[in-house]
């Protein structure tokens, strides 16, 4: 390269003006095109490639409390509009979508409280969200009775995650839940981590009140298949992760294991690639193993995922428009 | 401040088995749920599985304080 051709691009301050839509303020981090903004405006060309790509199936992958800190309606309305055609999450997010499907609240609170007051008050906090025990409790309730309906219908079979997620989506009212949106829209859930969540204690009262064997098996390797069949089918693949952990490398293991490697990919994260943790892990890393395509259109924005993921939704919903309908997927 | 739930008076709210359900007034006795029976109870009562754990919490202590200004 020429001394010129790294000075081809100035940098176009940001006018910021009164009634800016989302789109219009992200062009103008395009114009900057410098650190976190010039990332999250990259972020919306990619994931606009993704949605506009009719031939690409997209991940999202979902770890962190996101849910319970209000992405929950952003992520169902996503999966409604067919934004999203396969979501891989923790167990405990799906948790928090269930304990207001079944009725709970999160609530605003604060993180500079006594932690031993909330103790014996019997309130849970995730940062500065405050949940009360009652919530869980009355989930929990609802949802082991819903696993002893399952289990007694499904006499003895093994389901996987997404069988699962369907089978407690199918008995759901709430429409804005992640669980029912998906379900109704055929969109498979999957939850490698399942049991590192309260599911793993609701699993555990269900089966000893079923002590004759009638408990739910669930298999968490069924899922792999179902994933790599997704894949198999797909001519390109897109992955939109909010954290990292075990959801991201589900889905980018499993492009690795179709042998195709992922074309999309934008990772939200705060994370840092030196402590070696995969959340951190830098895209380039991600290459190597042959996860992710050399060619691929791809950025990691470092941002807390509950600020960059809604403006990034934001711009793309406006651009795509109104009439935008996306082809269904799997 | 007195922690009214470290008194070994049977309630189900110092019993082992207690979350809460309808703060203070109910808690949910999880061995109850797991024999099939009905887990919601009065924070107030106790049955023949109680088991003393001081909870540190205020279920009983709120509990009582309520029913003072009841009656």
């Amino acid at each position: 390269m020429k001394r010129e051709d790294f000075l081809g691009t100035p940098v176009v301050h940001m006018e910021i003006q009164p009634k800016m839509t989302v789109n219009q303020l992200i062009q103008q981090f395009d114009n900057s095109g410098s650190f976190g903004a010039g990332r999250l405006a990259s972020a919306c060309d990619i994931f606009e490639h993704m949605a506009r790509d009719k031939e690409c199936t997209v991940f999202l992958a979902v770890a962190g409390a996101v849910v319970p800190a209000g992405l929950r309606t952003t992520i169902s309305d996503l999966i409604r509009e067919g934004l999203i055609d396969a979501l891989v999450s923790t167990g405990a997010n799906m948790v928090h979508d269930l304990i207001e499907a079944l009725g709970g609240h999160h609530y605003k609170g604060h993180w500079f409280v006594d932690d031993y007051l909330l103790y014996k008050y019997h309130i849970y906090r995730i940062y500065d969200i405050f949940v009360p025990e009652e919530d869980f409790v009355k989930a929990d309730e609802a949802l082991i009775e819903m696993f002893d309906e399952i289990a007694a219908e499904k006499e003895g079979s093994t389901l996987s995650t997404n069988e699962l997620m369907r089978e407690v989506g199918m008995r759901l009212k709430d429409s804005k839940s992640i669980v029912r949106s998906a379900y109704e829209s055929n969109v498979p859930i999957f939850l490698p981590a399942m049991r590192d969540s309260e599911f793993a204690y609701i699993h555990r009262v269900h089966t000893v009140r079923n002590k004759e064997g009638r408990g739910l098996a669930i298999n968490a390797f069924q899922e792999v298949p179902e994933i790599i069949k997704i894949m198999e089918q797909s001519e390109r693949l897109g992955m939109v992760v909010l954290g990292g952990g075990v959801p991201r490398n589900s889905v980018q293991h499993a492009a690795l294991m179709t042998g195709k490697g992922l074309d999309y990919v934008v990772i939200i994260t705060t994370d840092r690639p030196e402590p070696g943790g995969l959340s951190g892990s830098t895209i380039e890393e991600t290459i190597s193993w042959g996860k992710v395509k050399r060619k691929a259109d791809k950025t990691m924005v470092i941002s807390d995922s509950l600020i960059a993921f809604p403006l990034m939704v934001a711009a793309v919903v406006e651009r795509l428009g109104k009439d935008f309908h996306r082809k269904g997927k799997p | 401040m007195k922690n009214v739930a470290n008194t070994r008076k049977r309630f189900c709210g110092n019993c082992r088995y207690h979350n809460t359900y309808d703060y203070p007034d109910q808690v949910f006795c999880f061995v109850k749920f797991q024999k099939l029976g009905n887990p919601v109870v009065s924070t107030l009562d106790h049955c023949e599985q109680w088991e003393f754990k001081p909870q540190e919490c205020f279920c009983l202590e709120d509990t009582m304080k309520k029913n003072k200004k009841k009656t």
